[in-house]
């Protein structure tokens, strides 16, 4: 198989002594594609190559994806197994290590039963990876108790469509076609900044005359270049949802046609939105009616649209409605299943998409199977060739993991590819968590803040140093490659799992030499569910720029665009929601009077354990700030660069203040990629939502002071 | 090289990846040579970058009294030679743009040479290769007038017309090196 891949006529800058090799980015769900320089003598990585002819990014890059090699041969890569010892670390061989974490996990299951393990994963990694987890936690240590940092990403956006299309696919439409839509409806998104490369497709659609209408507390780069920004109140997303799908539908925007064959449940919505008037709306939302009106009658006019949302309207306790009533503007246009048009999220995480499908999820296995369906447990108990009787029953969430860690029924936690130390809500418990933990495992290959509580230390490979798929936030499974050996002794996640397991005596069910056996394995478990990924191969990928799922045999094409004749529910048809209006969970009250809402910078990821050790990054941003309107400011004293607390019923921090015009008055913004005192979370509030168990990182209640 | 680098500001998100990029250019010694700036982030969050203009006529290189600035065969203007900068940084006063850079420990100038060890190829400058946006283009001369009479027209489909003042927002910004 070729490294190098390229299509006629692109020319790339190949330098003497040096040789390219075709992957994609390991940040955000884009999977920006790229070409990786390595040193044809020395095996090193030297730099980044533009992959012009990647269909869906076109060479494009943003800073964190032109330095994310920067990562690999990093100073700071921790290279052999880590054991603390009197509170300090100290290195140790693959053999102590092991033997440290098989006397401990078998200790804690006899003394307190299986469940008292737990695994704590994350979707940073590869399809084969992400998949292994997941039986590495059900078979290898036989614990129902696992989740991921999914959880705090698209879990809303996954119960949403569940609820609403009946299966979760981030997008209904392969992207390349978003050039010739009319009309963007952007809510909860600033795509400019989280997911930069998305915007030359705005572009190119805006270009041609396409609208875009952006909902955002803020005046983001993306809204910034918006026909209408709606600048609501954090929290008021299902308000304002509800207020657009009352005037499609007295507007007559609405395709009956569509409706009545397609959809549910259409009297009860119409019924619901009646008193969500323009007035109304405006009221709980704080968006003026003018421009609530203008943007139903763009959206509403527009031939071809697709409704875009992000973790600003799925972080939230209403998350899952909020995902429903946005997927209600496009169904109730007749937008979903057709061309340029439909809906789509934009996954946060590298593969947001592929790793919530195959068994990270406390309640999942995979191929998007349920662990409550009994048929689901005895197919893939027969591909795992165990019983389905020892299949573990659903555990909990990602945050109600730490719950039972204070009821002392979890005592042992290995976290892979997350840093739940920066990114939970509420981290002074999560701090806690880790504390009385009996035994921590973190595998990573820096030391992040989680893995600073931890006893041992495993040393992971960086994406650079494995072969694998994931899939991006269209749906498209893609190819990542091996660019060179593992540094050190670190090790990709799926042979870690498997070196564990074996220690628990359950090596025979992980036999794999390569990334590509578990694959082999990872198809067939999959076959048959509703992320089908049977027909896909590495083969194939290469040669058809990547396959949609589902694609559930050899000769099947793939699914670009979803739900064409139908929907994933039962009955093939859509449900459309009846939401009432609901307060987030913590408002502005007289002690605490503003918003306070968490996000991105584009400098920055997730909880920053990468990008925050990349010089060029770090001097574009090195620190959170607190970003808040003059006028807001001025009414505590404060000017730009001042240090002002930061306060809610939660906890209190420090950060220098950053003005700008370009947001409302009642809020304040911090991004979240710091930890310890640094650490926004701490101010967060772990309220969930009742389905996808989402906490409401964007909304919670505020007072600030000036720091004297 | 029949090409053009063409800017359009608007598009500008700020994310700053034309500057890691520009470092990653094998010639650049992982320094940047171009800008990305805040109009007046008070008041919007618009950005802008700014590139070498590779002027016909070089300021920069007529003020050097080293004549250390040379112009290739197309025109890019590029960094000082090493073995003839003394170092006076005449070019960076001389600039009305302010493009030209000073290492003050290696004690020359430096600046955006269109990654000529690219351009020269007809393959995409880093900056323009990576631009998000598409606010930074790497084009044929031709695209870049079809682009020109595009943006009128697409004003004239939105019902807008230029007036005395504010024609030059009816024209995106363009500059570059071509032969005749």
């Amino acid at each position: 198989m070729s490294q190098y891949i390229v299509k006629e006529g692109v020319k790339n800058l190949q330098k003497p002594g040096e040789k390219l090799i075709t992957t994609h980015c390991c940040y955000c769900g884009m999977q920006c594609g790229m070409h990786i320089r390595v040193n044809e003598k020395t095996g090193k990585v030297v730099g980044v190559e533009p992959r012009y002819d990647w269909p869906v990014t076109r060479g494009k890059m943003c800073p964190k994806g032109v330095t994310a090699y920067q990562t690999v041969e990093h100073d700071e890569r921790i290279l052999t197994p880590l054991i603390k010892k009197n509170g300090e670390f100290v290195k140790a061989t693959w053999k102590e290590a092991l033997d440290l974490i098989e006397e401990n996990f078998k200790r804690i299951q006899k003394e307190s039963g299986r469940d008292a393990l737990s695994v704590f994963g994350g979707v940073s990694m590869t399809n084969e990876k992400c998949y292994l987890v997941g039986k590495y936690a059900r078979v290898g240590l036989g614990t129902r108790f696992i989740d991921y940092n999914g959880r705090f990403c698209m879990s809303s956006a996954a119960g949403g469509f569940l609820k609403t299309l009946g299966t979760d696919r981030g997008s209904t439409l392969p992207w390349p076609e978003l050039e010739h839509t009319d009309c963007f409806f952007i809510a909860g998104s600033n795509t400019a900044e989280c997911h930069p490369t998305s915007i030359q497709w705005l572009w190119r659609a805006k270009d041609k005359g396409a609208k875009l209408i952006v909902a955002d507390p803020r005046e983001t780069p993306t809204a910034r270049v918006a026909d209408v920004h709606l600048d609501l109140k954090p929290g008021t997303d299902s308000a304002l949802a509800n207020g657009m799908l009352h005037l499609l539908i007295k507007n007559g925007y609405v395709d009956y046609d569509y409706v009545n064959e397609r959809c549910n449940n259409f009297e009860e919505l119409k019924k619901t939105v009646e008193k969500f008037t323009p007035e109304y709306t405006s009221k709980i939302t704080g968006v003026s009616v003018g421009k609530i009106v203008k943007a139903a009658h763009i959206y509403g006019l527009s031939q071809k649209s697709v409704v875009m949302f992000a973790r600003g309207v799925e972080q939230q306790s209403k998350g899952v409605d909020n995902v429903s009533l946005y997927t209600s503007m496009a169904l109730l246009k007749g937008q979903i299943g057709r061309f340029a048009s439909g809906v789509a999220t934009f996954t946060g995480q590298g593969n947001g998409q592929g790793g919530r499908e195959h068994g990270q999820k406390a309640d999942l296995l995979p191929g998007y199977r349920k662990l409550t369906d009994p048929e689901a447990v005895k197919y893939v108990s027969k591909v795992w060739g165990i019983d389905p009787s020892e299949m573990p029953k659903p555990g909990v969430s990602a945050y109600e993991m730490f719950d039972e860690i204070q009821k002392g029924k979890i005592r042992g936690m290995h976290v892979i590819c997350s840093n739940p130390a920066v990114s939970a809500p509420n981290l002074e418990h999560i701090w806690n968590g880790f504390r009385k933990l009996d035994f921590l495992v973190v595998s990573d290959f820096f030391l992040s803040e989680t893995a600073e509580f931890a006893d041992v230390v495993l040393p992971a490979t960086t994406w650079a140093e494995d072969e694998g798929t994931t899939t991006n936030l269209e749906g498209r499974v893609i190819r990542i490659r091996k660019v060179r050996e593992p540094l050190g002794e670190s090790k990709p996640d799926w042979e870690i799992v498997s070196l564990i397991a074996e220690r628990m005596g359950k090596g025979k069910y992980f036999p794999y030499k390569n990334a590509e056996e578990v694959f082999e394995e990872f198809r067939l478990a999959t076959k048959g569910g509703k992320a089908d990924y049977y027909g896909i191969t590495w083969d194939r990928i290469d040669k058809e720029d990547g396959v949609f799922w589902p694609c559930p045999s050899d000769d099947h094409p793939g699914t670009p665009t979803m739900f064409i004749d139908q929907f994933g529910t039962p009955d093939g048809k859509a449900n459309l929601p009846c939401v009432e209006w609901k307060e987030a969970g913590e408002t502005p009250t007289k002690e605490y009077p503003l918003f306070l809402t968490t996000g991105r910078v584009v400098f920055h990821y997730l909880s920053g354990a990468q990008t925050r050790r990349v010089k060029f990054l770090m001097e574009q941003c090195p620190e959170p700030f607190a970003e808040m309107h003059p006028s807001l400011a001025s009414q505590y004293g404060l000017e730009d660069g001042d240090l002002v607390k930061l306060i809610t019923p939660r906890s209190h921090m420090l950060v220098k203040t950053k003005l700008t015009k370009a947001t409302r008055r009642d809020t304040v913004f911090v991004p979240y990629h710091w930890g310890k005192e640094l650490a926004v979370n701490q101010l967060t509030n772990p309220c969930l939502d009742p389905i996808s168990r989402m906490p409401e990182f964007k909304v919670c209640a505020l007072k600030i002071e000036k720091y004297k | 090289m029949n090409k053009i680098m063409y800017l359009e500001f608007e598009r500008c998100i700020g994310c700053r990846s034309c500057q890691a990029a520009c470092r990653e250019c094998g010639d650049h010694d992982a320094k940047e040579r171009n800008y990305v700036e805040y109009v007046d982030f008070m008041e919007s969050r618009q950005t802008y970058p700014m590139l070498c203009m590779q002027c016909k006529d070089p300021a920069c290189a007529r003020v050097c009294p080293a004549n250390a600035i040379q112009i290739t065969e197309e025109g890019v203007v590029l960094s000082a030679m090493e073995e003839k900068c003394i170092g006076c940084r005449n070019c960076t006063f001389g600039c009305p743009f302010g493009i030209p850079k000073f290492d003050f420990e290696e004690n020359k100038m430096y600046k955006c040479d269109m990654c000529y060890d690219r351009s020269k190829y007809d393959i995409a400058p880093m900056c323009a290769s990576v631009c998000p946006s598409d606010a930074i283009r790497f084009i044929d001369f031709d695209e870049m007038q079809q682009l020109r009479r595009k943006r009128s027209q697409m004003n004239l489909v939105e019902g807008k017309k230029p007036q005395e003042g504010n024609k030059w927002e009816y024209v995106p910004e363009f500059f570059g090196v071509y032969t005749e």
